[in-house]
């Protein structure tokens, strides 16, 4: 398959990433556009070795760490009216928690907390490519990850009786 | 009661819940978990967030992909950034005056980008070789059977040097380029060199087709150097000089006419 038809595929999965990274669907096009115009830059000098889709990640967690520490160091805030929660969403059921408690709750995890999290959750990736992606040792990955759950945790309480949600 | 495994960890519980685990180790785990109730019901609801996250993000699967993030049309689009010379593709992105000031059959004028890498490196090597004496062109026009045949076949397109007598131009010869360098579907490039009689000198700068075959026309100009540009079905040419203006447009237009020309409008 050509380089580019190969990249191609991993494109829903990127916007996938990127707008749960994002939160917002147009910055999260905004980062996977820079993300693929950066890889078909440097595809003739550099040869991806594991697969094509982990070196589509790196390049676009990078992106998206340099546009966090650019964005802090101007002040800037995302405008939260643009939320990527999408209507088709199904309202929460019995047992399950409220999405829009996990929405805020994923906001307050720390960024490398985030990442870490949303990439093996959304892309089911294993947490050696994990490690690869992020750049981390694979005991990072795991020390984040067992982090993010218990943030999560104390945020949107345990699932037990009080957090359970009717359907609306 | 099953005895415990030996060692279930901390991240055999986390492996669980993202189901990495291989089957049998998932099966050891369950049977831990149920004599662990406090354990159980702590990954049961990290299993909950899991669900919660997929169902805030879905897949974007079934999406239509927006242009922009093709990466087909990212690779024409990208072109013009990618050569190494920044400024000259800038330049020539910037500079793109379309329209008014060539009035030859210019039609499209919202694509520069795809060609503006090709015009760049038209431009980049009239300026490198037009100054030239000896080594001007690599095959001279007196082999002019030679120069037709070699570069028809690494263009792989018929190549003939259109005839500039009656604009007072005559052939000097040519050499083979390469295309622009990130643009891989246009392949090598042909450069065809023109003098007249005052050692003016034109350059014709040739590729194959891009991958989306259009007719595109283009006028770019930089420091004294004008290029005209335009693209069909077959190849993709710059003719870049710096003549007066009435003389260029005479001389790209005569370039023009000449290597569209088809015999029965059937070549392919």
């Amino acid at each position: 398959m050509d380089f580019l038809d190969e990249i191609e595929t991993c494109v829903p999965a990127l916007r996938r990433y990127a707008r749960a990274l994002t939160r917002n669907v147009d910055r999260a096009d905004d980062l996977v556009q820079d993300c693929l115009e950066r890889a078909i830059r440097k595809r003739g000098l550099f040869r991806p070795t594991g697969p094509l889709q982990a070196w589509l990640f790196r390049i676009l967690v990078n992106l998206w760490r340099n546009s966090l520490r650019s964005e802090r160091r101007r002040g800037e805030h995302v405008a939260y009216d643009a939320l990527v929660i999408e209507p088709s969403i199904p309202a929460p059921q019995h047992g399950r928690l409220a999405l829009g408690e996990m929405n805020r709750a994923l906001d307050k995890l720390p960024d490398d907390q985030r990442e870490t999290l949303l990439l093996v959750v959304l892309e089911g990736v294993s947490y050696e490519e994990a490690a690869a992606i992020l750049g981390i040792p694979i005991g990072t990955v795991m020390s984040r990850l067992s982090r993010a759950r218990a943030t999560l945790r104390a945020l949107t309480g345990t699932g037990d009786e009080p957090r359970l949600r009717t359907v609306k | 009661m099953t005895p415990l495994p030996a060692s279930i960890t901390e991240d055999d519980l986390h492996a669980h819940v993202d189901g990495l685990l291989p089957p049998a180790r998932a099966a050891e785990v369950e049977t831990w978990l149920a004599t662990h109730p406090d354990k159980a019901a702590e990954i049961a609801l990290w299993q909950r967030q899991n669900e919660a996250l997929n169902a805030l993000f879905p897949p974007a699967n079934d999406e239509p992909v927006p242009d922009r993030l093709k990466p087909r049309q990212l690779a024409l689009r990208s072109r013009g950034v990618t050569l190494g010379w920044p400024q000259l593709a800038a330049a020539a992105v910037v500079i793109l005056a379309i329209g008014t000031g060539a009035g030859w059959a210019l039609r499209e004028f919202d694509r520069p980008s795809e060609s503006a890498g090709l015009i760049a490196s038209a431009v980049t090597a009239h300026a490198l070789y037009v100054n030239e004496n000896r080594h001007a062109v690599e095959v001279a026009a007196a082999d002019r059977d030679h120069l037709v045949s070699w570069l028809s076949n690494r263009v792989a397109r018929p190549i003939t040097p259109p005839d500039l007598a009656p604009e007072g131009f005559e052939l000097v010869g040519g050499r083979l380029l390469p295309g622009d360098y990130d643009a891989e579907a246009s392949g090598p490039a042909a450069q065809l060199m023109y003098q007249n009689a005052a050692n003016d000198r034109v350059t014709v700068y040739i590729t194959a087709a891009l991958p989306d075959a259009k007719a595109a026309y283009e006028f770019a100009s930089r420091d004294n150097l004008d290029a005209f540009y335009w693209s069909n079905d077959l190849i993709t040419c710059t003719v870049v000089g710096n003549l007066p203006e009435d003389e260029m447009k005479a001389v790209a237009k005569k370039i023009y006419t000449q290597l569209t020309w088809r015999p029965d409008a059937a070549r392919t």
